[in-house]
This record gives structure tokens, C-alpha cells and sequence, in this order.
């Protein structure tokens, strides 16, 4: 990958400004940014709707197919150090915006190439830096000009720019389905105590295989990837449920110190039986006393959880059994019941349970999943169900899913929205050119540079859609010097329209941390001179 | 033949001229090395890990670049340490003491060619040192009395710090992070009570001081989410059972319902620990180890927060900033130390939920938050701030300043030269050699910001023939300027420790004339 940079190292006059520099360092720095260029080479063509998606074999074995431009480079293992800041680069977009994840290593690509341009030209690194930092101010205001005002309440808007992300993914004839569903999700997660904060920990994704992405759906409810327990012939439907959540043990009682029952005799051993089942009978006497009849248990590594003795007895005393739930989800499952976790049996008492009117399970597929509806008090929780027909079309739909309710949660931080298309793109390279003639020096001739770099995502996008890019660039450039400020690329048509009112929108957080993001780690690649091995 | 013999095999030695020019070259290599991270535009330097995982660091910071050398040359051990000493001592210019120092033996080489006798260059580096230290003091200014002027002092060497980090363009915000958050400390150097806290995400600019603790922990289930004048017991017990530790301890009955009563006890012992710590009259626990399902049940039920498994740095900063004591037993709670705080809330930053304490007994306790790009931009951030940290702090104390930007070296440059040229005999050669090495500084920031230096320097020693000039390089525009009007202000401790140590190093590698390499230890051959 990293390509030996050719030693061309061209002869400067020493002015002032002008950068001495020795050819070892000069050549570092080439090769950084030639390493650099190839991971975003690497990603180009993930890009936009029509883009195309990579296949990812990794070193297990596993075959992974994704669109997601953060998945593919963190798999894609890269040692050198200058690559590598361009992977954490996707990465950080991933958790700042969550969407956007190809552009933005795209966009890095692009400065990278004119920064290469200027620094052979003699342009000092610091001074390239410098322009890229104002250059990211001027562009963030640019883009806030562009942008319009959204209401949260405005559930169209919303949907509207969840499918945009959706659109680019592999399960993009699905977003009809997805992006509403997106919305909903993240809409009812959000407090109105605090309307600006999302945690997306309150939207439980659960995939199934099985039927095809259509069968999605949003859950009002929990939906849990278990079996009911069944080996005693409990039961599989429960409604008006009472639900207890516990963290102890059906289970024959064990001491945390070591212990050894001493049998001596036939009677004794009689004996041990009878009382191990009075002493499980005993807890379940107790926990039926309070109405209980949904036990989710917690797995435990100490002991069982629960034995076919227990199981039986729970079976008899009509109480539907969901065991090994794991101890992270418990906080989630609380929340959603609005119920309080039981860790002795001593707690057991009525006012712990949670109430919902429906416990079922439910057979899709091949296999089965429980789950519960019409909950009392439910909490700010969601689950979300996701089908699909192989586990790779299963997992690239959560991917995807998860990018969709990323943009929402952008909108909901953030409220504006911004065209997609390459229109933000081109307007930026148009106004960052007009502004670097205002300027003066070295500046202006690094800013006018960059703003080219910014044609780098039309160009993209309408080279991955088979579309000629010249064509398409120079005439979006030419839209845009006639004011039409929202003139993009319509991908579908194979032509330029207005694309605010083709409903191709994204939120304005992702393209302001696309900017921000890219011109950080460019500019830390700059100002690198030197690898040095060590400890 | 005896003389042959006297080293063990594979040991080594080297010699006279030998071994003086080992040491000169090792030296320089070394101050070559960092050389160019000096000054405003100075430029980064990737350190690439060798060990598993291949981590890599993005830095300017002369002391971590040095830390993580392999270097084998015994000269440039020396000037790692200093540079280390110096990182230690006031945290900043662990770059410039590197570089005098190299530059002290480059020109140590040129008058050794010359055959003057190394003894006679210390000799001569000694007394120019001396002068050079009582110009300094001279030239300090102390501004301590009037408050106004000395915040603006701290907060220009703060942004003089910053400036040639990556924190460079927004270097005015976090010097008043870092300037706020040391006066907070009112003159103690314990770095202790601000914390740092990196969450990547977001951009820098958005990175904030918070005059409370954050404990990047969650919350236990059904517990209070806020508490207002909490009383905290902070405490490292185990909160699982008390296991009997000794070896080989176990039960034996003879029926399945005295197992049962045993584990009742069990609970018991559990539930009257519970008890205890209940006792204390807190509402707040914070526990070093887990805590698990059934007194973490037993705390909310008695609307106690319970925070398990803060980690050990965690808990210690906690007790410290809230006044509080680690316990690890609980009989007797009239001894025990709690901690207090006005109020204990969840907060959110970025994605995640932390825990903040705010209005906590040590009034000096704050927390920067970090936000950035990505790792490396918060680790390198993390460092620079430290360093602002360090300097602020110490200038506190000490609060006399000097202007940056290559005047304090220009001033000593002249006095020396004045020195030379009164001293007869040979010294003479060394301190003048001294003064050339002081001048290199600004020469190499000059260098690094692509500036011509020859040009630059000849400008500014004119100038400084004047008497009361203030002018340094002003990197920005290229040329000559007033240090006073740019607010380019440096902490007057660094500016001596870097004197001192990098005069004493260079010292005492000239004084080395024989390098004797020991034979390396036997390994086992494990093949």
C-alpha cells in the first residue's frame, strides 16, 4: 500500500516562506499521504446511492458485505500510521454523526491530493495547515446559510432524510419501511425533559433470520431473541402478565463456601430429595403469593439458574419462564417494565413486578422469540425487530438501521437540514473560490486549491452512478453560479433538479462534522515530519 | 599479555578521541532528532509502536518522543533523562534543553578540534552559564502584585505553551481552561485535583472545564439519579460475600436444609454489611470492587446510589477532591470519614452517561473534559494541556516571566559575548562557543517556520544592541517583533531549568573519555 514516493524532489528558491526542508522528511510526508490516499481510494466507490458495496472476508473465515464506509475500513486491518489515522477518522464520524462515514474519508482523500500539489509547489506545511483551519470555519458558516429549519414535529422531514442514508445501503428498496420506522423509534425515546439528547442504548435492536426485510417492525414493547422454557410443558401465552425480573437462583441452595453433603444412609438420601423439593416449592409458593406469572431470570455463572425440578414446578404453578437474560440487559428490561430488579427472594414483594397485557411467544422462522405487549408505565424504551433472509443481509440492515436512527438523532440535536446530492459540496467549492480571491498570499492560493477538493463528492457520486462526471460537475457548477443554490445531483433521473424537492435531505450536523473532521486529521497529517520507531 | 585480558570477553572500550567523539555524535543526533518539533511550526512526529498492536502516536512533545527511543548510545541516555528532568520539574521545554545541550557539544567538538582541553571548555561554559543566569534574574519581571497583569501574564504563557502544539488554533480557549483551572488550584503544584477526561467525538473547541468531579461510571439499577448534598463513603471492600480465606474451608452437612440455612447466613452477613454501611448515614457509595445484584438491591432500597467498580485512580481522586477517607471496614462509623458534595447528577457527554459531583468539598477540584477528533488528537491534547498545566502552575508559584520567542536567549547571547571579550586566555573560545549555542534557538525556530534564519538572527542582534529592546521572531509574519505587544511570555523557572540542565549535561559529557561497554549478560538459549 504504501507506495515508495518517487524522489522528485523540485529545486525551491529560498524565499522567504518557502519551505527547506530536507528530501528524508519530504519523503515521509509523501508517503503518508500517498498511504493515506489509497485507504480513501479504497472506499471512493461505496459512495452515494448508486454506489457499490464490498465484500470482506476476514481472517476467521466470516464474509461480511456492507456499504458502511467506518465497517469496511475497521476491518480492513492497516499498519501504516498514517492510514491508520484515516480508519480512526471514519470511526470518529461514525460516533459523532453516525452518518456519512465514506464521505468523509473521501473528502480527506481529496485534500490530501492538493495539499500534495502545494507542498511540491514549496507551500510550507504549517501555512497549508493554517488555510485548511480557516478554510473549515469559513465552510461551517456556508453551510449553517444553507441550511433550513426543521421542527421536530415535522415527521415527514424526518422520514425524508432517514431515507437518504437508507438509500445508499444494501436494503435501499426497503426504505419505505425502514426510514418511518427510524423516526418512530427514535422519536419515542426522546425525554421531553431534555429534548436535545437521544441515547440510542434505549432502541434495542433484535435480529432474526428468517422472512425477508419487509417483516421489520417496531415493537411497543420487548421483544426478546429466547425461547420460552418449555421443558415442563409451562406455558407459552400469558395476558394480563405480572412480570418479576430476578437475579437469584430457582435452584437447590449452594453456599459460596465450598460444601459437601455427608449421605450416611439409605433414608438420609431420601430425605436430602424430599427436602431440595420442599425448598424450591417454598420459593415458588412465594413468588406465586404475589400473582407472579412471567419469571425473566438472570443467567448466573455460579450455579443454574434454574432446574428441570424448578421448571417443573414453575410449570405446574402456571408461571411462563424466560431464563438466561443477561445482566446488561437487565437495566434495559427494568426501564422498558417499569420494574425494579428482585435479587432475593425475600424481596419478592408485589409492588417490584411490572404489568403488561400480553406475554407471548411467537414462532418466525425457525425459530422463536417472546414478546411482550401492551405494558403499564412503559418506559422511554423501543425494540426493534429486524428480519432478513440471510445473516448478511440481516447484519448490513442493522448497519444500516443504525446509520438511519444516527441521523434522526442528528436532526433531534441539531434541528436543520441541509440538501444532499453534492449540492452543499459544490456551493461550498463555489463560495470557498469567490472568497480565496478576496484574500491575499499564501492563503488564498491554498483555499483556492482546497475548494476544488470539494468537487471530489459530486464527481463521485456521479461516477459511481455511471453518469459522466465532467458532464455532471460542470453543469452543477453552473446551476449553482445562477443562484440555484439547491441544485444536486438527481442519481435516479441521471440528471441535476432542484434535490430539496426530490426529498434528498440529510441533517447539517453531518455535513458540518464531515468538514470539521476531514480538515482535522488532513491537517495533523501535515505536520507530521518524521516516523519514528519505537518501545 | 596480561593487559589483554583485563575486560571479559565482548566487553568493549573506547578511548580518548574515541570515545569523546561517540558521545558528541550520539548527543547530536539526538537533539537532531526533536530539533525540528521546536517553536510555533514545528512539525509532528508519528511514533510507531513495535509491540503488539502497532499503536501509534501522533506528538511534538520532546519528552514523550524521547521516552519512547530505543537508544543504545550512552551520551544520548544522558540527554533523554534531562529532557525527562525537565518534563518532571516544570513540565515544559523538554524540546529546548535537548537542543542547547546538542548545540553546547557541537560547538564543544569544533574547539576540541582545535586541541583546547576539554576541561578548559567547561571551565569556560561554567563561567558563561554563570553570567547568562544572572542576566535572566535581571532581566525577569514580576508582575505578582498587580492581579490583572499577572492573569494576563499566565494566560499569555499559557497560549505561548499551546501555540506550537496542536492545540495552536484554538490555543485562546484552552489557555483559559488551563488558566482557570490552576488559579482554581490557589498556589498548589498537585496536578492531582484536575482531572482530565477524553471522550472523542465532537471537536475541540467544544472541550470544557467543569468545577466538579466526573466519574466516568454508571449508575446502579433503580437507584436515585440525583442526589443533592450527598454524603459519600468511598470504600474498597468486597461486595460479593465475605469469603472464608482459608485454604481448604469447607462445609459439611448432612442435610439439603442446613445448606439452605447456611446460605442464608450467607445473606444475612451480607444484608448486616449492608446494614453497617447504610449506618454511616450516607446516600452515596462508592465501591472499588463489584458490587453485586443482592446488595445492590438492598441500596436502592434504601435510596442509596451505588456505583460499583470505579477504578483505583477513580476512587482515590474521589476521596481526595471530596474530603473523604477508603475505608474498608465498617464497625465504627464515628471514625470513618465520609465525603460530602452539594449535588451527584447523571450527565451526558457525547454518547455516553457519566456521573458528576459537583460542589465538592475541595473547592480546587475541577475536571477538563476533552472532546476531539479522534484518539490521537485527544492523547496528543491531553499532553499539550499538561504541559500548560505544569508551566501555570509553577509560575504561580514563581511568577516571574521573560518574553519568548528567542529574546531570553538573544539577551544572554549578548551578555556573554560581552563576557568573552573580557576574559583573557583560552577560556575566552568557550564562552563565546556557549553564546553561538545559545543563539541556535532562535535560529531553529526560525528554520522550522521556514524562515530565513542567517537573515533573521543578524536583524536581531542588532536589535538587541539597544538597550531595553523586546524583540524576538515573530514567526507569524516573518520577521522581527515586539515580544511585549505579541504577548509572547515564557515561565522564567523553565527558561533557568532548561539553562541549568542542558549546561550540566553538556558538561558532563565532555568530561567522558573512556566508554566502557559491559559484556551483555548470558541469556539462556531458548530455542
Amino acid at each position: 500500500m504504501a507506495t515508495v514516493a518517487a524522489p522528485s524532489a523540485p529545486i525551491r528558491s529560498s524565499k522567504t516562506e518557502s519551505y527547506i526542508d530536507t528530501k528524508r522528511r519530504d519523503d515521509v510526508r509523501r508517503v503518508n499521504i500517498l498511504a493515506a490516499r489509497a485507504v480513501a481510494d479504497a472506499v471512493r466507490t461505496s459512495l452515494g446511492p448508486k454506489g457499490m458495496d464490498k465484500m470482506i472476508s476476514s481472517a476467521n473465515g466470516d464474509v461480511i458485505i456492507t456499504n458502511d464506509g467506518a465497517t469496511i475500513l475497521n476491518k480492513m486491518e492497516v499498519l501504516q500510521p498514517a492510514a491508520k489515522m484515516l480508519v480512526d477518522l471514519s470511526r470518529s464520524q461514525d460516533s459523532a454523526a453516525g452518518d456519512g462515514t465514506t464521505t468523509v474519508v473521501v473528502l480527506a482523500g481529496a485534500l490530501l491530493r492538493c495539499s500534495l500539489s502545494l507542498l511540491t509547489s514549496g507551500v510550507h506545511p504549517t501555512a497549508v495547515s493554517d488555510a485548511l483551519h480557516k478554510l473549515a470555519a469559513r465552510a461551517i458558516t456556508i453551510l449553517e446559510d444553507m441550511s433550513v429549519p426543521l421542527e421536530i414535529t415535522d415527521r415527514e422531514t424526518l422520514i425524508k432524510s432517514a431515507a437518504t442514508s437508507l438509500n445508499s445501503k444494501v436494503v435501499s428498496q426497503y426504505s419505505s419501511l425502514l426510514a418511518p420506522l427510524a423516526v418512530d423509534s427514535v422519536l419515542s425515546v426522546v425525554d421531553p425533559g431534555y429534548p436535545e439528547l437521544v441515547d440510542l442504548s434505549d432502541i434495542k435492536i433484535v435480529k432474526k433470520l428468517g422472512g425477508t426485510v419487509d417483516d421489520t417492525e417496531l415493537v411497543k414493547g420487548l421483544v426478546f431473541d429466547k425461547k420460552v422454557s418449555h421443558s415442563a410443558g409451562g406455558p407459552s401465552r400469558v395476558e394480563n402478565a405480572k412480570i418479576a425480573v430476578i437475579q437469584f437462583q430457582i435452584s437447590p441452595p449452594k453456599t459460596d463456601i465450598e460444601q459437601s453433603i455427608v449421605v450416611s444412609d439409605y433414608t438420609q438420601m431420601d430425605r436430602i430429595l424430599k427436602e431440595e423439593r420442599n425448598y424450591i416449592l417454598g420459593m415458588i409458593k412465594k413468588i406465586k403469593a404475589t400473582g407472579c406469572n412471567v419469571l425473566l431470570i438472570q443467567k448466573s455463572i455460579l450455579r443454574d439458574a434454574v432446574t428441570d425440578l424448578s421448571l417443573h414446578y414453575l410449570a405446574k404453578a402456571k408461571i411462563l419462564v424466560i431464563r438466561d437474560v443477561e445482566r446488561d440487559e437487565i437495566e434495559f428490561i427494568t426501564k422498558t417494565l417499569n420494574c425494579l430488579p428482585i435479587a432475593n427472594i425475600e424481596h419478592f414483594r408485589v409492588e417490584k413486578l411490572g404489568f403488561a397485557e400480553c406475554v407471548e411467544e411467537v414462532s418466525i422462522g425457525d425459530g422463536k422469540i417472546v414478546k411482550i405487549n401492551g405494558i403499564k408505565d412503559m418506559g422511554r424504551t423501543t425494540s426493534v425487530l429486524i428480519r432478513g433472509s440471510n445473516l448478511l443481509v440481516l447484519d448490513e440492515a442493522e448497519r444500516s438501521l443504525h446509520d438511519a436512527l444516527c441521523v434522526v438523532r442528528c436532526l433531534v440535536n441539531k434541528r436543520f437540514l441541509i440538501a444532499g446530492g453534492g449540492a452543499p459540496e459544490i456551493e461550498l467549492s463555489r463560495n470557498l473560490g469567490n472568497w480565496a480571491k478576496e484574500l491575499q498570499g499564501m492563503e488564498s492560493y491554498c483555499i483556492k486549491e482546497f475548494a476544488e477538493a470539494f468537487e471530489v463528492i459530486p464527481y463521485t457520486l456521479s461516477e459511481n452512478a455511471g453518469l459522466n462526471p465532467i458532464a455532471i460537475v460542470t453543469e452543477l457548477r453552473n446551476r449553482h453560479a445562477q443562484g440555484e443554490v439547491n441544485a444536486g445531483i438527481n442519481v435516479r433521473k441521471g440528471q441535476i433538479t432542484n434535490i430539496l424537492e426530490e426529498n434528498v435531505v440529510q441533517p447539517l450536523l453531518v455535513s458540518t462534522s464531515t468538514v470539521t473532521l476531514s480538515t482535522e486529521c488532513v491537517r495533523m497529517i501535515l505536520k507530521i515530519d518524521d516516523i519514528v520507531t519505537v518501545r | 599479555m596480561a593487559i589483554d585480558r583485563l575486560l571479559k570477553d565482548e566487553a568493549t572500550e573506547e578511548k580518548g578521541e574515541r570515545a569523546r567523539m561517540s558521545s558528541f555524535v550520539g548527543g547530536m543526533a539526538i537533539a537532531d532528532l526533536v530539533k525540528t518539533t521546536l517553536g510555533p511550526k514545528g512539525m509532528d512526529k508519528i511514533l510507531q509502536s513495535t509491540r503488539r498492536g502497532q499503536n501509534i502516536t501522533v506528538t511534538n512533545d520532546g519528552a514523550t518522543i524521547l521516552k519512547s527511543l530505543h537508544i543504545d548510545n550512552p551520551a544520548a541516555k544522558v540527554l533523554v533523562d534531562i529532557s525527562k528532568v525537565q518534563d518532571d520539574e516544570v513540565g515544559d521545554g523538554t524540546t529546548s534543553v535537548v537542543v542547547l545541550a546538542g548545540e553546547l557539544l557541537r560547538e564543544a567538538e569544533k574547539l576540541t578540534m582545535t586541541k583546547i582541553h576539554p576541561m578548559t571548555i567547561i571551565a569556560g561554559y561554567r563561567m558563561a552559564s554563570e553570567c547568562a543566569r544572572d542576566v535572566l534574574l535581571q532581566k525577569a519581571m514580576d508582575n505578582k502584585l498587580d492581579n490583572e497583569k499577572f492573569k494576563s501574564d499566565l494566560m499569555n504563557i499559557a497560549m505561548t505553551t499551546l501555540c506550537s502544539k496542536i492545540l495552536s488554533q484554538d490555543k485562546e480557549h484552552f489557555a483559559k481552561l488551563a488558566v482557570d483551572a490552576v488559579l482554581r488550584l490557589k498556589g498548589s503544584t498537585n496536578l492531582e485535583s484536575i482531572q482530565i477526561i477524553k471522550k472523542p467525538g465532537g471537536s475541540l473547541m467544544d472541550s470544557f472545564l467543569d468545577d466538579g468531579f466526573i466519574l466516568d461510571k454508571k449508575i446502579g439499577v433503580g437507584q436515585p439519579r440525583r442526589i443533592e448534598n450527598a454524603n459519600i463513603l468511598v470504600a474498597n471492600t468486597a461486595m460479593d460475600t465475605d469469603k472464608v480465606k482459608i485454604y481448604g474451608a469447607r462445609v459439611r452437612v448432612d442435610s439439603m436444609s442446613k445448606v439452605a440455612q447456611i446460605e442464608a447466613a450467607e445473606k444475612d452477613k451480607m444484608k448486616e454489611k449492608v446494614q453497617k454501611i447504610i449506618s454511616h448515614g450516607i446516600n452515596c457509595f462508592v465501591n472499588r470492587q463489584l458490587i453485586y445484584n443482592y446488595p445492590e438491591e438492598l441500596f436502592a432500597d434504601a435510596g442509596i446510589l451505588a456505583i460499583e467498580h470505579a477504578d483505583f485512580d477513580g476512587i482515590e481522586r474521589l476521596a481526595l477532591v471530596t474530603g473523604g477517607e477508603i475505608s474498608s471496614t465498617f464497625d465504627n462509623p464515628e471514625s470513618v470519614k465520609l465525603g460530602h458534595c452539594k449535588l451527584i447528577e447523571e450527565i451526558m457527554i457525547g454518547e455516553d452517561k457519566l456521573i458528576r459531583f459537583s460542589g465538592v468539598e475541595m473547592g480546587q477540584a475541577c475536571t477538563i473534559v476533552l472532546r476531539g477528533a479522534s484518539v490521537h488528537m485527544l492523547d496528543e491534547a491531553e499532553r499539550s494541556l499538561h504541559d500548560a498545566l505544569c508551566v501555570l502552575s509553577q509560575t504561580v508559584n514563581d511568577s516571574r516571566i521573560l518574553y519568548g520567542g528567542g529574546w531570553p536567549e538573544m539577551v544572554m547571547a549578548k551578555e556573554v559575548d560581552a563576557l568573552a571579550r573580557k576574559t583573557p586566555g583560552k577560556k575566552s573560545h568557550a564562552i563565546e562557543a556557549f553564546s553561538r549555542a545559545l543563539q541556535s534557538i532562535p535560529i531553529t525556530i526560525a528554520d522550522n517556520a521556514g524562515l530565513d534564519s542567517a537573515e533573521l538572527i543578524s536583524q536581531l542582534r542588532a536589535e538587541h544592541h539597544k538597550e531595553k529592546t523586546t524583540s524576538g521572531i515573530d514567526v507569524i509574519t516573518g520577521g522581527v517583533g515586539d515580544m511585549e505587544k505579541l504577548g509572547i511570555c515564557e515561565s522564567f523557572k523553565v527558561k533557568q531549568a532548561v539553562l541549568n540542565s542542558a549546561t550540566e549535561a553538556a558538561e558532563m559529557i565532555l568530561r567522558v573519555d573512556e566508554i566502557i561497554t559491559c559484556a551483555p549478560r548470558q541469556r539462556e538459549d531458548r530455542m
